[in-house]
């Protein structure tokens, strides 16, 4: 089996030592590449990883934390084969990331979402609600990951609704116009899961509005729902008990590995797709630990081939819970993300008083 | 606007009590008995708190302020007050000190207090465990003193504002200012009286260097507890104290060296394990980012990773930034001789520990320094431990104002006289 047929064979359906087999080579091809072509990338597996470029196992291969694209520029091509560069959005104050896409990685980035997308929307294109304002990518001068992500998802619907206005409130006569003429058979809702909760479940929550038809796909974490004490299960349970939406699919990505995805199954956990893995690793020794403990997730994809991001640390808890023995019939890993690594405050001589100057 | 005052009582206090609460009280004579003896008492407090018996900082400041120690210090300080010379106290100090280094607070204030401070310390609102049990003690002890010591300790918490360090900014005599260059600067914005003195503690890096001659020749036993000395100045504090070493220099020949490193950081590996000592999880992740970007950025040859320790071998120290994220690195390079160091180090340079040199070496490294660098040099093991000598300055001194005298009254002779020998 091949790179190809990882991509082309049903999302979900191989078997996690079978999908390994085929990984491991793949992605130590991607490693000897990467370090052929990026001299930084190069240095760091020699120095940090001695011995790496033999490994035995997914775990064996050399990964880098996902913050290090925010303070450096990692490329494994020349400037005349950059076709785009992507900068995560960040939070205020943070150094965003930056990641170099050639033609063919934002190729295989769009083919890859969309067999993942495809395998809970079929193959036709839906009437689609975005829960989003269309400033977002009006302004080009916030063009940022979550632009980024809409415009990504645009592909896999037709008959675009924004269903907020500037203020990001929902727009409920449009929202009624569009459930008028499509709400009668299946039609794709996708927004940010925060805006998702806030702006358009909370501001339906007693309209009576049937939404049973719908399939909502959202994503960009829970750390906002959870300060509103709002878990994954409460949400799901929320938006089928107030408007019969049941086919509801997080999934959880960033911008260092677009197009390779985690999207949860009709379980609720997420699974990765043929061409990409997780492992779990304990975030003081660095070695894997063993399913159902909680670490910090690793993500593993076979897309990146512009810059060293195929195997990255993230700076999120995750935990296995069980490998090719899903009830919705998924192969893989099932897994949960549980949030970022709480921040801990280490000693020291510095910092009588914050470095908060007002 | 109203601050939370810890000590002597623990209640809001408006600014403008606070500020009569200051202005009353007066000077004590320096080392009075009084303050020696809550000195001692709050030693023996700590020794006695079960409590205080898990973190072996607070062990180490009973210790420092036990009384074998008082005694020496009090001889030290009469040493001081030569001829024509009387050490006074300075009057109010206030001190800043560090948030993260639960002690410093202690060190600053009692050796303030011991040459005859009244003193006002501002600590944040965020305390450690060990921070509560000391100022629980220190509550107790100072009830329980004699005048004139009961009195003239004031512990106030508040947050960022400003009001409340001007207030006390414009009403001290001396400030001390811990907590690296962005604190001071932050409070240098508010003013002091134009007689008042200011001592500051900004960012500091230090470095530990060892001859791997003298390492070889070291029974097992000797470099096992060399190895635990070396975690203690380390790993107290995250390795974030200015004090504890970040860099380690190996001087010797080549395979002298390279051999000496590799024994040495297995036993501070076996030591970091025995210990548990566990880091959390962001500060891991956080020291395996900066050893990624140390890895692009320097001349790092090798990198060994042990459990919560990290090793990072540079080819050489040239263009070598100081920046760290503590948690258990070490930045490793070898050299012929300790000397080979003077052009590398600078102003930020605080305090070396060392094994194996002679105090020949010692002594001709700081001449040859000559001022540039390096405020310390102790043995391996002492980074940690407080002393009145600290940071370039003697806090002794520092503290006190020095009167000169001139006891001796010259007959003033008329001028029409003449003088003998001028005729």
């Amino acid at each position: 089996m091949t790179f190809d047929a990882l991509i082309q064979r049903p999302q979900y359906s191989i078997p996690q030592a079978e999908k390994e087999a085929v990984l491991l080579a793949e992605l130590t091809r991607l490693s000897q590449s990467h370090r052929e072509r990026s001299p930084e990338y190069a240095r760091l597996t020699r120095v940090l990883f001695p011995g790496s470029a033999d490994p035995h196992n997914l775990a064996e291969l050399s990964y880098l934390p996902v913050a290090l694209f925010k303070e450096h520029f990692l490329s494994s091509i020349p400037e005349s084969e950059i076709f785009k560069i992507l900068q995560s959005s960040g939070t205020t104050g943070q150094t965003p990331s930056r990641v170099v896409l050639d033609r063919e990685t934002a190729q295989l980035q769009t083919l890859a979402l969309s067999r993942i997308m495809t395998s809970v929307l079929g193959p036709n294109r839906l009437p689609m609600i975005l829960v989003e304002t269309t400033d977002l990518i009006r302004d080009r001068r916030q063009f940022n990951a979550r632009a980024a992500g809409l415009l990504g998802m645009l592909n896999f619907g037709r008959n675009h609704f924004y269903a907020l206005d500037t203020n990001l409130e929902l727009l409920l006569p449009e929202l009624k116009d569009f459930l008028h003429r499509f709400g009668g058979e299946p039609f794709l809702i996708f927004g940010f899961t925060f805006l998702v909760w806030t702006r358009f479940y909370q501001a339906l929550v007693d309209s009576g509005l049937d939404l049973s038809n719908g399939i909502l796909v959202h994503s960009g974490g829970w750390k906002k729902l959870q300060e509103q004490a709002v878990s994954a299960a409460e949400f799901r349970a929320a938006l089928r008990k107030a408007m019969g939406l049941t086919r509801v699919y997080n999934f959880y990505g960033m911008v260092e590995q677009v197009g390779s995805v985690f999207l949860e199954g009709d379980d609720g956990y997420l699974y990765p797709p043929n061409f990409a893995d997780v492992i779990v690793r304990d975030p003081y020794t660095f070695e894997e630990v063993p399913h159902g403990q909680t670490g910090v997730l690793e993500v593993l994809s076979a897309l990146p081939r512009s810059y060293p991001g195929h195997c990255l640390l993230t700076e999120d808890l995750g935990v296995v819970h069980a490998v090719d023995s899903s009830a919705c019939g998924r192969f893989g890993k099932a897994f949960s993300v549980l949030g970022r690594i709480p921040q801990a405050e280490l000693r020291g001589c510095s910092d009588v008083i914050d470095a908060k100057v007002s | 606007m109203q601050v939370e005052m810890l000590l002597p009582r623990q209640r809001m206090i408006a600014l403008e009590e606070l500020h009569s609460l200051l202005t009353g009280t007066i000077a004590a004579e320096p080392f009075h008995e009084s303050i020696v003896d809550v000195s001692i008492d709050f030693s023996q407090r700590i020794f006695h708190d079960s409590e205080a018996r898990g973190h072996p900082e607070l062990l180490a400041l009973a210790y420092w302020m036990r009384k074998a120690e008082m005694i020496r210090l009090t001889a030290q300080f009469r040493s001081l007050q030569l001829d024509h010379r009387v050490l006074t106290p300075r009057g109010l100090v206030f001190h800043l000190p560090p948030r993260n280094v639960d002690t410093i607070f202690v060190y600053s204030w009692l050796l303030a207090a011991l040459t005859g401070n009244r003193s006002v310390v501002r600590l944040s609102p965020q305390r450690s465990e060990s921070t509560s049990i000391l100022l629980r003690l220190l509550r107790e002890s100072l009830a329980a003193a004699a005048e004139p010591s009961s009195g003239g300790t004031t512990i106030v918490s508040y947050g960022h504002e400003a009001e409340p360090t001007e207030m006390l900014s414009a009403l001290c005599d001396a400030r001390v200012i811990w907590g690296g260059d962005q604190t001071v600067e932050i409070i240098r914005r508010s003013p002091l009286p134009p007689h008042a003195k200011e001592i500051t503690f900004p960012d500091r890096y230090s470095l530990s260097a060892i001859r791997a001659d003298s390492y070889k020749d070291l029974p097992a036993e000797k470099r096992n507890y060399l190895a635990d000395q070396f975690f203690n100045d380390s790993f107290w504090f995250d390795q974030l104290a200015c004090s504890s070493p970040r860099l380690v220099v190996w001087c010797g020949t080549g395979s002298e060296t390279r051999a000496a490193s590799a024994d040495f950081f297995r036993r501070v590996a076996a030591c970091v394990e025995r210990r548990r000592y566990v880091l959390p999880a962001a500060a891991s992740m956080q020291k395996l980012v900066y050893t990624c970007s140390a890895i692009i950025n320097s001349p790092v040859e090798e990198c060994r990773r042990y459990k919560g320790l990290t090793i990072l071998t540079l080819d050489s120290l040239v263009g070598f930034q100081r920046s760290h994220p503590g948690s258990g690195l070490f930045f490793e390079v070898y050299l012929e001789s300790l000397l080979d160091l003077t052009t590398f180090l600078g102003r930020r340079d605080q305090t070396l520990t060392w094994f194996g040199f002679t105090p020949d070496e010692l002594y001709a490294l700081v001449r040859r320094l000559n001022g540039r660098a390096i405020d310390r040099i102790v043995p391996i093991g002492q980074a940690l431990q407080f002393h009145r000598f600290w940071d370039g300055y003697d806090l002794l001194q520092e503290f006190c104002r020095c009167v000169y005298i001139e006891s001796t009254f010259l007959d003033v002779r008329p001028t029409h006289t003449n003088a003998p020998g001028r005729s």
